[in-house]
C-alpha cells in the first residue's frame, strides 16, 4: 500500500469514529499541557540561573570606620586583578537609598539610620572567572584577610542553590516526559484498541484478500501519529497563547525580580514535543495491532 | 488407533513416492513469471499462480491436489483424514457432507486460515502446506473465497468492498474503477456502486461478496457454504452466478450442505463422510441412484 492509500483510509476512518478519536485528543492534550508547562518552568529557571551564572559578584562589607586608604588600595589591587571587571564603593547613605528605593517600606523602616547599613564594595566578575568558582573562592579568601574587611559574601550558596532548583526541575521534566510518554501510549494503545475492535471485519476482509501485516497496520501507524500530531500540536498552541497572553502581565514583574525576560519553549524544543508525540502515538498504534495481528 | 497407525503408513509411503513425483511441480519458466496487474505491479511469490492460465504445460496439470492430508483438532480424531484429491484447472466441485463434517477445514487448509497436519496440498504445482507466514497474502491474492456470513465490511461503499483486492495489489485507480464496474455488471450490481453495503438486502450483500471474490481474476473461487443464509430462491440465483464464473473458465469449490442445490446440478460431488472423501464424479442423483442410500447427507433442509 502507497502512503496515500494508507492517509486515505485513516481519514475516513477519523471520520466515522470521530467521537472516539476526539476524546483521544483532547485526552493527549491534557498530557501534553502538564508536559509543555514543565518544559516552559525549566527554560525559565534555566534562563534565570545563566542570567545570574554569568554576572557574578562579591560583596565585601566593610567594618565601621574602615579607613578610606585601605579601601582605596583594596579597590585598587582588585582592579588590578584579570578576573574583576569593576569594583564600585557603596556607602552606608548609598545602601540606604538602595533600600529605600527598592522596597516599598513602611515609615518604621523608612526612619532607620544609615548607619543600620554597611558600606561595602561590590566587585563584578568577569565571564570567564563566573565559570570558575575556585578563583571566586581564591579572591575571597585574598579579600577577607585585608584590613577593614568585615565578611565577603560571594553568594555562592544561593548559585548554588538555584543550580540544584534547575537540575531537579530538569530530572523532574525527565520523569514528566517519560510519564506522558507512557500516557500518549495507552491512550493512543487504547483508542487503537477500541478501532480494532470496531473494525475486526474490515481487518478480516483486508487478511483474507491477500493483504500484507503492513498493509493492515498502515492506516493505524498513520492514525496513531495522526492523534499524536494534533494533541501535542493543540497543547503547544495553547500554551503559546497563554504564554502571549499572560507574558504582557508578568513580564515587567518577573524581569525585576529575576533579571531575565520570561521565554517560552524555542523552536526546536517545540518541535521535538510535536515529533516525539508522533513518534510516541505510532508505537502505541503498533503495539495495539501486534498482538491482534500475530493472532491471525 | 490402529486405523490410524495403518494411515500414517500410507502417508510415509506417499511421502517416499513425493521424490518422485517432482515433475508435477510447476515449471520454472512459469515461476519466473509476473502476471500483469498494471505498471507498478511488483514480482511477488506465488505471481505463478496466474501464469500458469495460459501455460500449456501448467494447464495440464491439476490447479489442487491434496495428498495424504491429515486436520487434527482433538488428538487422535482427526476431521480430516487420508484426504486425496484432484482438481483440474476449470472444474466446478461441490463439497458436501453434514454440519461439523470438516467442510469449512478442507477450505481453510487452501486459503491458508487453518494448516495441514499430515501430508501436503499442492495448488498450481506448489506445495502450499508449508508456506511461511509472510507468503500466505499473496497465496491469497490468487485465491477468491466467499463466506455464509458474506464478510462485508457494512459501512463501505459496494465499490470500496469489491475494489479491496485491487488495492492490496496496488492496481492503478483508473483500472479498479474499470474493473470493480465491469465485475458489478457480472452479479447483477450495476450502477450500485456508491450504496452503502448496509443498505443491500442479504442477497445482494452476497453479491458483493461474490464480485470482490472474482474480481482480481482468481486461479480458484473457494465458496464455503454461500447460500447458507439465504432462502432457496436466492439460493438457486447465487449457485447461478458461480456457474457463470465458472463458465467464464475460473475453477470453482463451493461448499455446501445444502441437498436441493446439489440435486439440481450435476457437478463432481465431494462428500466428507467420517473424515474422509466420497467422491461421486457425476452428481448427486446418478451417485444416490447407485448407491443404496445417503447416510452421510443430511436430510433435505436440514441445517
Amino acid at each position: 500500500m502507497d502512503f496515500t492509500t494508507a492517509i486515505k483510509r485513516a481519514a475516513r476512518s477519523a471520520r466515522e469514529e470521530a467521537r472516539l478519536y476526539l476524546v483521544a485528543i483532547s485526552s493527549l492534550a491534557v498530557a501534553f499541557l502538564c508536559l509543555g508547562a514543565a518544559l516552559i518552568t525549566i527554560a525559565n529557571l534555566s534562563a534565570i540561573a545563566e542570567r545570574w551564572g554569568q554576572s557574578v559578584r562579591l560583596s565585601i562589607y566593610l567594618t565601621d570606620g574602615a579607613d578610606a586608604a585601605d579601601v582605596t588600595q583594596m579597590r585598587a589591587l582588585l582592579d588590578a586583578l584579570p578576573e574583576v571587571t569593576s569594583t564600585q564603593l557603596v556607602s552606608s547613605a548609598d545602601a540606604r537609598q538602595q533600600f529605600l528605593d527598592g522596597n516599598e517600606v513602611g515609615h518604621d523602616l523608612a526612619a532607620l539610620p544609615a548607619e543600620v547599613f554597611p558600606s561595602s564594595v561590590e566587585v563584578t566578575l568577569s565571564p570567564a572567572a563566573a565559570e570558575n568558582p575556585a578563583i571566586i573562592s581564591q579572591i575571597a579568601e585574598r579579600v577577607a584577610r585585608l584590613r577593614g574587611v568585615e565578611q565577603v559574601e560571594t553568594y555562592r550558596t544561593w548559585m548554588d542553590r538555584l543550580r540544584m532548583l534547575v537540575a531537579g526541575g530538569r530530572f523532574g521534566a525527565g520523569v514528566l516526559a517519560l510519564l506522558v510518554g507512557v500516557c500518549v501510549l495507552a491512550i493512543v494503545g487504547n483508542t487503537i484498541r477500541l478501532s480494532i475492535a470496531n473494525r475486526k471485519t474490515e481487518i478480516e476482509v483486508l487478511k483474507l484478500c491477500g493483504a500484507t501485516d503492513s498493509f493492515v497496520r498502515r492506516p493505524f501507524l498513520v492514525e496513531g501519529a495522526a492523534q499524536g500530531l494534533v494533541g501535542a500540536a493543540f497543547a503547544v498552541s495553547l500554551l503559546l497563547a497563554l504564554f502571549l497572553f499572560a507574558s504582557g502581565e508578568i513580564a515587567p514583574a518577573f524581569a525585576a525580580f529575576t533579571g531575565v525576560r520570561p521565554v517560552f519553549l524555542t523552536v526546536p524544543m517545540m518541535a521535538l514535543v510535536v515529533v516525539g508525540a508522533v513518534v510516541v502515538g505510532s508505537a502505541g498504534s503498533a503495539l495495539a495491532l501486534r498482538r491482534y495481528l500475530a493472532e491471525r | 488407533m490402529f486405523d490410524r497407525d495403518r494411515d500414517r503408513d500410507r502417508s510415509r509411503d506417499r511421502d517416499r513416492d513425493r521424490d518422485r513425483d517432482r515433475d508435477r511441480e510447476p515449471d520454472r519458466d512459469a515461476t519466473d513469471r509476473v502476471h500483469t496487474l498494471g505498471a507498478r505491479d511488483k514480482k511477488k511469490p506465488f505471481s505463478f499462480f496466474r501464469a500458469g492460465r495460459g501455460e500449456a504445460s501448467a494447464a495440464n496439470k491439476p490447479i489442487l491436489v491434496f495428498e495424504g492430508v491429515y486436520k487434527y483438532f482433538k488428538r487422535d480424531q482427526p476431521t480430516l483424514r487420508d484426504i486425496d484429491l484432484e482438481i483440474e484447472r476449470g472444474e466446478f466441485v461441490f463439497v458436501t457432507g453434514p454440519s461439523g463434517a470438516g467442510k469449512s477445514t478442507l477450505l481453510k487448509l487452501v486459503y491458508r486460515a487453518e494448516t495441514v497436519d499430515e501430508g501436503r496440498i499442492l495448488f498450481c504445482g506448489r506445495d502450499i502446506s508449508r508456506l511461511t507466514a509472510t507468503s500466505i497474502p499473496f497465496l491469497r491474492r490468487n485465491l477468491g473465497v466467499v463466506f455464509q456470513d458474506f464478510k462485508v465490511v457494512p459501512h463501505w461503499t459496494v465499490f470500496e468492498n469489491v475494489a479491496v483486492p485491487l488495492e492490496i495489489m496496488k492496481m492503478p485507480a483508473r483500472l479498479v474503477r474499470s474493473r470493480v464496474g465491469e465485475v458489478l455488471e457480472r452479479v447483477g450490481l450495476s450502477g450500485r456502486g456508491d450504496e452503502r453495503t448496509a443498505t443491500l438486502s442479504g442477497g445482494e450483500q452476497q453479491r458483493v461478496s461474490v464480485a470482490r471474490a472474482i474480481v482480481g481474476e482468481p486461479a480458484l473461487v473457494l465458496a464455503d457454504e454461500p447460500t447458507g443464509n439465504l432462502d432457496p430462491q436466492l439460493a438457486v440465483d447465487i449457485l447461478t452466478l458461480f456457474e457463470e464464473i465458472h463458465q467464464a473458465g475460473t475453477t470453482v469449490v463451493f461448499a455446501t450442505h445444502d441437498r436441493s442445490l446439489l440435486e439440481t446440478r450435476p457437478h463432481r460431488l465431494l462428500i466428507i463422510d467420517d473424515s474422509r472423501i466420497i467422491e461421486a464424479r457425476s452428481g448427486l442423483t446418478q451417485w444416490a441412484e447407485e448407491q443404496s442410500g445417503i447416510s452421510a447427507l443430511p436430510a433435505r433442509g436440514a441445517a
